[in-house]
């Protein structure tokens, strides 16, 4: 395999029951980079991040993780591998407040028993919380600090998932959906915050997304799936004008993509 | 037959858990209030078929309002809340009973004879503790039969699989659920109904052993499943008599939790579960 | 103090002991309901030292209280590849084996109980309970103490964040069990007396329902929780016959009411200092 990729999917299916969810897909996504991952809906984008963090082992093919063959280790362990990810429907700890959730986020740059006996949480000049501290000023979440999470804002919330990921200093973020019920300022906030925290430091994404505009603003390559298969790749206007792409989404009607992911 | 009262037990706690996946631990109360009810109206000389009647309308009414308490209004309240809840259950109705009727023992009038008994060679069958046992193995029979072929068993499987899709497929969970209580609250007051016309002793805290019992046998069967529940039932009444057998009376707690423990380690799925059932609860 | 406040103080403190055991299972999102099996194991073994040999009884103790932990360990460490509801069936299964076994066990007194000849006071016993409860609050302020409440939330988000969930789960599970063989060991040493009848599924329930009662948000929760029901039963002492019955409906009616227990996590930061923004309390679930 190719050592050039950060994640490399090869022929990789999954099923469920019956139902074919993955079938056969291969595609890789470079260091450095934002490649989108969109299709109609049931097109299997969760289930491959499920596959690629290890949710579900996958049924045929490899995945490798910077060359490395991650198919068979378990879903703990890939977060070393360097990806981290969101979650489309927010997952954070309800019992957690937001710096406990960030430094959730640390765990596994954290080591043994020591790392794990620091009363980090009562000593304010800790290292890691003054770094969650950081990273949570860098989003502009500093006021939120010790509130609970359930009480705050789904804006915030989904920040705060995605400053949890980075805390994990990973090479390849995945992310499902981080704009789905943002409003347009949000939308551009957050645009601009993985611009700044994930662009320009190197960390590759990899984006499931149905905001054509979002997609095509981060994104410099895009793959389309339709029924767990492969239907096109390319530049953002590559897609946007291939006729198997609108066949998927729109039957052989010619009406614009944009439109229909606007509602 | 010992078994065939746990394997009763035991069904009233498998439905609870393989629909609602709710371990109820109220269930030895209301086999408690089976018993008591029965001979607390053959006493005051009640005919015993409708002190039978009556204790299991008490047992199905007080499902129903452990139903309320641990069950309609706690339902988004995390896996735990309502299995302490029907614990404390448990304690309320059997101290509610100590202090309407007692803590001490009771005895049953003998309602049958010994002309009730059977004598096949040196064994003696009492025809009361048989009739028991084929209306348990009838109840069962029907049971399985409305959870595999009508529209009521759909629908309990449906909830059994997920209570989101159970409401928008259109089934009406808060109807059913009840139900569900109710069934398996008949279930435990008929064991103990049977149990007090058997062994003819009742007291506030006859529930705890044997729905312990109950509970081993559920998890012995695998939970969730019927016909398992009474298999299991089966295999720790056997247990019990080979252990006293073999140990002395002293060790059948002893042989009993062991196996319960030996099986959850070794295949907690039960004997005769799937496994499915519990994968995601 | 009369001998009557002792005596209360002396229940109260080695309740909170057997309440921190149970409450940290449940923090982790695991139920032990086999408490009281792992408080005889301490009781017995604390006491079998100090009548046996030369050991210190405060050393007993704490030995009662590992060899309660091994045994939760070597249980845990099976029983936990599956998931929730199996662990609380074979804690109640163990809590059972051990009483059975207690009651047979003829070197320790079998049924008619057993006679401990050292004696420890007021001091010691309130020693034992607030270093639990420091020690216990420290943990939580610890990345051990968020792993769990994230467990407790969450499990495939936790794994997926790199942690061990087993390993917390086990690690809650073990602590938690050394803890109630502490209070075991405590009891013993303080009653003189033990016998296994009053190590029962009762007394496991009782404690889960002071920590639920309580909240187990909180390391406050617990405490609470237990002192309101140490001190309730003296309150309705002209009643003894309905007490029980009392005991059951509050929990079950406060339960309904206020599934999150008593305690939530929101005043109690509020109460450190840590909390500014914090209006959710009332909106708070065990989940």
């Amino acid at each position: 395999m190719s050592g050039s990729s950060i994640l490399e999917l090869d022929n990789v299916s999954k099923h469920f029951g019956g139902l074919s969810v993955v079938d056969n897909l291969s595609f890789s996504v470079p260091p450095n980079s934002c490649t989108g991952l969109i299709g109609p809906n049931g097109a299997g984008k969760t289930t491959v991040f499920n596959l690629i963090t290890g949710v579900h082992p996958t049924d045929a093919g490899h995945i490798f993780l910077d060359g490395k063959d991650v198919s068979d280790l378990p879903s703990r362990q890939r977060i070393r591998h360097g990806i981290a990810r969101n979650f489309q429907n927010i997952r954070l700890m309800p019992h957690l407040t937001t710096i406990e959730n960030v430094m959730v986020g640390q765990h596994c740059r954290n080591d043994g028993l020591f790392g794990n006996l620091q009363p980090l949480n009562i000593l304010p000049g800790n290292r890691w919380r003054k770094e969650a501290r950081e990273a949570l000023a860098n989003a502009g979440l500093e006021h939120y600090e010790h509130a609970a999470v359930r009480s705050l804002p789904y804006g915030v919330q989904k920040r705060i998932e995605l400053v949890r990921a980075l805390v994990a200093q990973p090479r390849l973020l995945l992310l499902d959906e981080p704009a789905a019920g943002l409003n347009s300022a949000e939308t551009g906030a957050l645009s601009d915050l993985l611009k700044t925290r994930c662009i320009a430091r190197g960390v590759a994404m990899l984006v499931v997304e149905h905001d054509m505009q979002f997609v095509g603003e981060l994104c410099d390559r895009v793959i389309v799936l339709n029924f767990g298969r492969k239907i096109a790749e390319g530049t953002p206007n590559d897609v946007r004008n291939d006729a198997a792409v609108r066949e998927a989404y729109f039957g052989s009607d010619d009406s614009g993509m944009e439109t229909d992911h606007a509602s | 037959m010992l078994g065939s009262i746990y394997a009763m037990v035991g069904v009233a706690m498998t439905l609870s858990i393989g629909i609602l996946r709710f371990l109820n631990f109220s269930i030895p109360a209301l086999f408690m209030i089976g018993g008591m009810v029965t001979w607390a109206l053959v006493r005051v000389g009640v005919p015993w078929p409708l002190a039978v009647i009556v204790a299991l309308a008490a047992g199905a009414a007080a499902a129903l309002v452990v139903e309320v308490f641990t069950w309609r209004w706690m339902r988004n309240a995390g896996p735990y809340l309502p299995l302490v809840s029907s614990m404390a259950f448990l304690i309320l109705f059997e101290h509610l009973a100590v202090v309407y009727w007692g803590s001490e023992l009771n005895t049953m009038p003998r309602l049958f004879g010994t002309r009730a008994d059977w004598h096949v060679g040196n064994l003696i069958v009492s025809i009361p503790q048989l009739a028991g046992f084929a209306i348990s193995v009838a109840m069962v029979a029907v049971l399985s039969f409305l959870l595999k072929a009508t529209r009521l068993g759909r629908a309990l499987r449906t909830i059994a699989e997920d209570s989101e899709t159970a409401r928008l497929l259109g089934v009406n969970v808060s109807h059913v659920v009840p139900l569900v209580f109710v069934i398996s609250g008949v279930f435990a007051a008929l064991a103990g109904v049977l149990f007090a016309l058997n062994y003819r002793q009742v007291d506030p805290f006859m529930g705890e052993g044997i729905g312990l019992k109950g509970i081993s046998a559920m998890v012995v069967g695998g939970m969730g499943n019927v016909w398992g529940a009474i298999a299991g039932g089966m295999i720790i009444g056997l247990a019990e008599v080979l252990s006293i057998n073999s140990f002395g009376a002293d060790f059948v707690d002893i042989a009993v939790y062991g196996l319960l423990l030996f099986i959850l380690i070794v295949r907690p799925t039960g004997l005769f579960g799937s496994g499915e059932t519990m994968e995601r609860a | 103090m009369s001998a009557y406040a002792e005596g209360i103080l002396v229940l109260l403190a080695i309740n909170i002991v057997f309440a921190y055991g149970a409450f940290l299972p449940v923090a982790a999102g695991q139920l032990n309901l086999g408490v009281a099996g792992f408080a005889a194991i301490g009781g017995y073994v604390s006491a079998f030292l100090t009548n046996n040999t030369m050991v210190p009884a405060f050393v007993a103790i704490l030995i009662g209280g590992v060899a309660a932990g091994s045994v939760a360990l070597i249980v845990a460490v099976p029983v936990l590849r599956t998931r929730g509801i199996y662990l609380a069936l074979a804690t109640f299964a163990l809590g059972e084996i051990v009483r059975a076994t207690i009651l047979n066990l003829e070197i320790v007194g079998g049924a008619a109980g057993y006679p401990v000849a050292k004696f420890i006071g007021l001091p010691m016993v309130a020693a034992f309970a607030l270093t639990v409860v420091a020690l216990v609050s420290l943990l939580f302020a610890t990345r051990f103490g968020i792993a769990m409440t994230a467990v407790h939330d969450d499990e495939r988000v936790a794994d997926l964040m790199g942690l061990n969930v087993r390993a917390y789960q086990i690690a809650a599970f073990t602590l938690g069990s050394i803890i109630a063989g502490i209070g075991g060991g405590l009891y013993a040493h303080h009653y003189n007396y033990i016998e296994a009848q009053y190590f029962n599924v009762s007394l496991s329930i009782s404690i889960v329902l002071y920590v639920l009662f309580g909240g187990t948000q909180s390391v406050a929760g617990p405490l609470v929780g237990t002192i309101v029901f140490t001190l309730l039963p003296e309150v309705l002492r002209g009643s003894a016959e309905w007490r029980y019955v009392i005991f059951a409906a509050v929990v079950i009616v406060s339960m309904a009411l206020r599934p999150q227990g008593l305690v939530t996590a929101a005043p109690w930061r509020r109460l450190l200092g840590l909390s500014h923004s914090d209006d959710s309390d009332g909106r708070e679930r065990l989940a």
